[in-house]
């Protein structure tokens, strides 16, 4: 996942490695995503995670489209 | 293999990351747990099958143990005093989440190459109108961990 400063930079960055545009997510929306994703990384009892507590992750940071599917 | 062994072995290659930055050899590993460095490379190689960190399967270096990097990036967070590197512009922010504190990160934009300092202070981000891209859905994320 990549930095820009504009979606003009991110179609640039597309069209130069001719892959299509994928999901565009604002900083702040990374930031909700990271404490949902990563709050629990450093736990002795982290095991890894169901693909049910992923979609549950997705669906609590307002990640619906279908790019989000599990 | 011990269940409960791959997943204290998995607690301390992360917690080896946030207290020196990096991941632990699988040497270090080894003597660690008192256990043979076959042993180690077993449980190393069977957390990488399960996702839990990324291997690189000739040095037998943690590449990544997501949020923190084994190699250099383009993305340096600093937090609790020590510099670390994240794998991506959303791992950047997940080691101050794992690590539950604040952090400034010195990143740089994709394609311009232009320098950006950012800062997570009191459970926000500075800059937050920036964008990042998800390359692939997260159906494809683990077919190629590098390029996701």
């Amino acid at each position: 996942m990549l930095l820009f400063q504009s979606e003009a930079w991110i179609d640039k960055w597309c069209e130069r490695n001719n892959l299509a545009r994928g999901e565009i997510l604002t900083l702040d929306q990374v930031w909700e995503l990271s404490k949902l994703w990563y709050q629990d990384r450093m736990s002795i009892d982290y095991h890894g995670r169901s693909m049910e507590q992923v979609a549950e992750i997705f669906r609590q940071a307002g990640l619906r489209s279908e790019f989000w599917y599990v | 293999m011990k269940e409960d062994l791959i997943w204290q072995v998995r607690h301390f290659v992360y917690q080896n990351f946030a207290d020196m930055t990096h991941p632990p050899s699988v040497g270090e590993t080894a003597n660690h747990f008192g256990i043979t460095n076959k042993e180690a490379t077993e449980l190393y190689k069977e957390l990488h099958n399960r996702h839990a960190f990324f291997l690189d399967l000739e040095t037998l270096n943690v590449r990544m143990a997501n949020p923190f990097s084994g190699i250099p990036t383009d993305f340096k967070v600093t937090a609790n005093g020590k510099t670390y590197f994240a794998n991506c512009a959303w791992d950047m922010l997940g080691i101050p989440a794992a690590l539950h504190t604040d952090a400034t990160i010195e990143a740089k934009f994709t394609e311009s190459n232009q320098e950006v300092k950012l800062e997570v202070k009191n459970g926000k981000v500075s800059n937050g109108e920036l964008l990042v891209h998800f390359p692939l859905p997260f159906s494809r994320w683990y077919d190629d961990l590098v390029f996701t």
